[in-house]
């Protein structure tokens, strides 16, 4: 009985896979219709990647050290915060086309579908140009983690990668409560730019801010979680208790974020359809 | 000259009717500003001078970037694109106005806005943590700001209207207005960080583009590090990048303006 579930569960979860693979499909081919455009965003990421790298590199390096990091280490925040928000644009980038699907009703065909109701306004549009801009920073972040730059232990490296899965969750349980407020007020850049801005502040080690404000930036819009926090356990500067209050954070905004989803849901009221 | 005071005043009615979303776009810049600001004091620590720069300089550099983005960079002229693509425009060119007029107008009032609110932003900030700002010596250097800041305001007006006029031709517009009218303004305009950090090399080539003229310049000169042959220079090169977009942008529209098909309207 209990592995018949465990088998209904994973086809489940492989039809998701199949159903998000074949939406990502789709998203592709449209960003890639537009040629020119799609260059000349990918030039723009890789500018804006080059020039904060190089002004770090410089800035850092004519004074030794930021708040205790080394110039090594500061790069090391720099790139988790990259890997972080790019992987997250990658796979919420649907969240800025969800207004529209609800402003023309559109979105009463996706409801009707057998698919979890959040599938499409989250995972609905993947961004083929954070994906390819992903590959090689990917890349970059293995061979500067190699080089000896900075010390990582096997153990450290693990517990990255919990917290890294957590920082996904984290951003999807917000990208998901952005997508309630859309259903209950037809608006959402407004918050999504100010979630952008505000994981901007984690492009340097969030250490720097005064303390009111890291508290802010741990539990308004969590973004010490989503991105110091796996930076800082990679370079094994986590002790368990911070680990263990990252998960439940996240935890906490998961499940928030959920019934907050199903509230907003009920008072859906498919305009202009 | 009243019709553009109406628009004027329109325009500022307008920000009133979304309230909402204006004070989210100060926040917005608010952030933007604390976090460069906080970086720097992190940066500078006890230290007196750092790149050239001491500190009271580079932290009013920080604050004069706040306040040129609210007189140079703030702008409404960004609007005609979604207005050629979505056939709006229609209604506009059939009115007794200038266009460049016009989108000045809505420019002037969206930077008198900002200007009100970074004023209180930023007297916050500086009334908390108290840091001796950088005020010139010489009073010349004022009158050399202004001039510089009044060309940036017009160099801005003419670029951002000439990357909306494109719309005329190329539907995806906003991945050229993000790259250009973002991305290399804000890095080479010296919006993040002063330019004059970064290799000779790199910052000779940024010198040649119109960005460093919107920002950066004058507040070197506010800062006083710029000897009067190189304000001379960078005076002659910022006329000729501001007479070339100036009529770029009314060639462009010109050109446009016959071709327009009104989608959508």
């Amino acid at each position: 009985m209990e592995d018949n579930k465990n088998l209904k569960f994973q086809i489940s979860n492989l039809r998701l896979l199949r159903v998000w693979l074949k939406m990502s499909s789709m998203a592709a081919q449209s960003q890639l219709l537009t040629n020119w455009a799609g260059v000349m965003f990918l030039v723009g990421k890789v500018v804006r990647f080059l020039m904060f790298f190089l002004f770090l590199f410089i800035v850092v390096g004519a004074v030794g050290s930021l708040v205790g990091y080394n110039r090594q280490q500061v790069i090391l925040f720099f790139l988790i915060f990259n890997l972080i928000d790019i992987t997250t644009q990658f796979l919420f980038r649907g969240v800025y086309q969800f207004r529209q699907s609800v402003v023309s009703g559109n979105y009463d065909i996706y409801l009707v579908r057998p698919l979890p109701s959040f599938l499409v306004p989250v995972f609905g549009f993947m961004d083929i140009q954070d994906f390819i801009t992903l590959l090689p920073l990917a890349f970059y972040l293995g061979w500067y983690l190699n080089s000896g730059s900075v010390t990582i232990t096997t153990i450290n490296f693990l517990v990255f990668l919990l917290l890294f899965a957590n920082s996904l969750v984290l951003a999807f349980a917000f990208h998901l409560f952005v997508c309630s407020i859309c259903i209950l007020t037809t608006q959402i850049d407004p918050l999504v730019w100010i979630y952008r801005d505000l994981t901007n502040m984690a492009r340097f080690p969030t250490d720097i801010y005064q303390k009111g404000i890291q508290l802010v930036l741990t539990f308004t819009i969590p973004v010490i979680i989503l991105i110091t926090v796996p930076a800082k356990a990679l370079l094994g500067l986590l002790s368990w208790q911070m680990i263990v209050f990252a998960f439940l954070i996240s935890g906490i905004f998961l499940f928030g974020s959920l019934k907050f989803w199903q509230y907003a849901l009920k008072r859906y009221s498919s305009a202009s359809s | 000259m009243r019709k553009y005071w109406q628009i004027v005043k329109i325009t500022f009615e307008e920000y009133f009717e979304y309230r909402l979303n204006f004070l989210l776009w100060r926040f917005r810049n608010f952030v933007s500003f604390l976090t460069l600001f906080f970086f720097w004091l992190a940066i500078f620590g006890s230290r007196g001078e750092l790149l050239n720069y001491q500190k009271s300089q580079l932290l009013t550099y920080v604050v004069g970037v706040a306040f040129l983005r609210s007189i140079v960079l703030a702008s409404r002229s960004v609007d005609l694109s979604g207005q050629i693509r979505s056939g709006e425009l229609t209604k506009l060119i059939m009115w007794p106005l200038g266009m460049l007029q016009y989108w000045f107008s809505r420019d002037l009032t969206d930077k008198v806005l900002n200007i009100f609110f970074t004023i209180f932003e930023i007297g916050l900030i500086l009334a908390i943590f108290k840091f001796p700002l950088y005020f010139p010596k010489n009073q010349v250097t004022y009158f050399w700001f202004l001039l510089f800041v009044i060309f940036g305001v017009f160099l801005y007006f003419f670029i951002s209207f000439t990357i909306a006029v494109v719309t005329f031709w190329v539907d995806e517009i906003w991945a050229t207005r993000w790259l250009f009218g973002i991305i290399f303004l804000e890095f080479f305009a010296g919006a993040f960080f002063p330019i004059d950090i970064l290799p000779n090399w790199l910052t000779k080539i940024i010198y040649l583009t119109p960005f460093p003229y919107l920002v950066f310049s004058p507040l070197k000169i506010w800062l006083e590090q710029l000897s009067g042959f190189m304000i001379t220079k960078a005076f002659l090169v910022c006329l000729a990048w501001l007479v070339f977009f100036w009529r770029l942008s009314l060639s462009l529209w010109e050109r446009g303006a016959k071709n327009y098909g009104a989608y959508g309207g």
